[in-house]
């Protein structure tokens, strides 16, 4: 993840996910706070939906629980690997239930329930084909032990 | 009495059309339309023309004034109408509230599609969203309600799979549908896996084709015949907010509800349903949202029967999505013809009998773990 080849590559996005090297502050992904409403939101609107105001980018949680899964099994887009996995997650952090890939490495593992924890690693492409920097969630290893 | 009627259907078979372009099929069921109602073109007074991808697959853009001109119809004001797989049923709203409103008597709503070309992958909401470039594609948003949906209600994918095969036995019976095969469950089942659960056999075709509609006001209904009275016609968004259960789906709820309060009926008093079964869960799901049965009673309804033809609610007589095909810009228009044809007594061995009332639903497009938009209409003879 933190490699130094991995640091060459861009993120697919910006402000999506905080940026490496991590070191001491894991991987986060990056959401909006309405501080008048006192809510997140993610991916950061440009105004608060709520009340119009200024949105801060905030860190809004890096670990969580599926909400639901599926593999995708057609051929992908951006060069993504084949099959991969994708998912509501819900945060504990903030309680937002976001969208986000899964590690390829265990699609088979997914289930309702199951603890994960946001990674960031070289996968996929942008529309020019070079490789591009996405946030993916990974299971928490106690998760053998104990479901949720 | 209703504020206005449908007073024309036109559809060609919906399949792969070699050699034929969308301004070619469009002015074809506009035609047959206009021939329906025994109407001349120089009697409609606006048109709305619904497409859904020929921007993204050709570059194309306002295709409704050379396909209404086509049919003799210019100088009118004509609408096109992009809003995803709805694009034909908020085409079909635009056009009955503007009759409504009385600022014309008479509006013709086409949709039309050119799907089967090599271009075409698989239907996402654009490749510059969040969403899209974090890999989710439409068939994926609604793998996702299935699996949330068979864990929370114990069910497998055999009982999903059921949805497929039911459509299909109707789909026999509709020379348009582009899929009259029978299929099995083995045979759904043993279909290619797309996004788990759902395989090939359980998402929706593409297809080339197209289907329109004529709308006129109480007054010109009155002089004719066959003319089907609207009851509702809504058109809703999704709310976009966080957490967004996946099962009991607040958007189809609410478009559903605010269709029936319009129309001052229930569930209870409709006889035919057309709904938007893009995937298998689909149709489950809006059995739910439509009031049909209980959350959670969707796989018993369809599994004692009662979304057949010769059940008590029959969904999807004309084969749906599934095996109908879904070209996206005329899907919404052919459910409402659909509807228009039961009501008429005019659908032939797949006729409901005795069908007073029929609604037809539609959704299209994601956002935030909900749709973008949901439409129903009501119609009534």
């Amino acid at each position: 993840m933190d490699t130094n080849a991995d640091n060459m590559i861009l993120p697919f996005a910006k402000n999506i996910f905080t940026q490496p090297p991590y070191k001491s502050n894991p991987p986060d992904l990056l959401g909006g706070f309405c501080s008048g409403c006192n809510d997140y939101f993610f991916p950061k609107p440009g105004y608060c939906p709520k009340c119009l105001g200024n949105i801060q980018t905030r860190p809004i949680g890096n670990k969580g629980t599926i909400y639901s899964f599926t593999v995708v099994r057609t051929p992908p887009l951006f060069d993504l690997p084949s099959p991969y996995a994708i998912g509501y997650i819900d945060l504990i952090k903030t309680k937002l239930r976001v969208f986000g890939l899964f590690d390829p490495e265990a699609l088979d593992q997914l289930k309702i329930g199951a603890r994960v924890v946001l990674s960031v690693k070289s996968l996929g492409t942008d529309s020019q084909g070079s490789p591009r920097l996405r946030p993916c969630f990974i299971l928490e290893p106690e998760n053998e032990h104990t479901m949720i | 009495m209703a504020v206005a009627s449908v007073t024309g259907v036109g559809i060609i078979p919906f399949g792969k059309h070699s050699g034929k372009s969308i301004i070619d099929m469009g002015a074809k069921v506009g035609y047959l339309a206009l021939k329906d109602a025994g109407i001349d073109p120089s009697k409609i007074q606006a048109g709305f023309f619904a497409n859904g991808l020929a921007g993204r697959l050709f570059g194309d853009s306002t295709i409704g004034q050379n396909v209404f001109w086509e049919l003799g119809i210019n100088k009118i004001p004509v609408v096109n109408v992009e809003n995803a797989c709805t694009s034909g049923s908020s085409a079909f709203y635009l056009a009955y509230n503007m009759v409504a409103a009385n600022q014309v008597e008479i509006a013709m709503v086409i949709g039309a599609e050119k799907m089967c070309v090599p271009e075409f992958g698989l239907i996402n909401s654009g490749e510059t969203e969040l969403d899209t470039q974090l890999g989710l594609i439409a068939p994926a948003s609604f793998a996702m309600r299935a699996i949330r949906y068979m864990d929370e209600y114990d069910c497998k994918p055999e009982q999903l799979a059921q949805v497929a095969v039911k459509n299909r036995q109707h789909a026999r019976l509709n020379p348009n549908a582009q899929f009259k095969d029978p299929i099995s469950i083995d045979m759904v089942m043993d279909s290619p896996m797309i996004v788990d659960p759902l395989t090939r056999f359980q998402c929706c075709p593409i297809a080339d084709g197209a289907a329109a509609v004529i709308l006129c006001s109480e007054n010109i209904a009155k002089q004719m015949n066959r003319s089907v009275n609207i009851e509702s016609a809504i058109l809703c968004t999704g709310s976009y907010g966080n957490n967004q259960d996946m099962i009991l789906w607040e958007t189809d709820t609410r478009g559903c509800n605010l269709a029936y309060e319009k129309a001052g009926i229930g569930s209870q008093d409709i006889d035919v349903f057309e709904c938007h079964d893009a995937f298998t869960i689909s149709e489950i799901l809006h059995y739910e949202a439509l009031g049909l049965c209980d959350p959670g009673e969707g796989i018993r309804f369809l599994e004692e029967g009662h979304s057949r033809l010769g059940g008590k609610k029959p969904v999807n007589v004309s084969g749906g999505l599934l095996s109908r095909g879904h070209p996206v810009g005329a899907t919404g228009v052919a459910q409402i013809g659909e509807i228009v044809t039961q009501l008429r007594n005019e659908a032939g061995p797949r006729q409901v009998e005795g069908a007073k009332i029929g609604l037809a639903h539609c959704m299209g497009g994601d956002k935030s773990g909900d749709t973008k938009s949901c439409t129903v209409a009501i119609l009534s003879v």
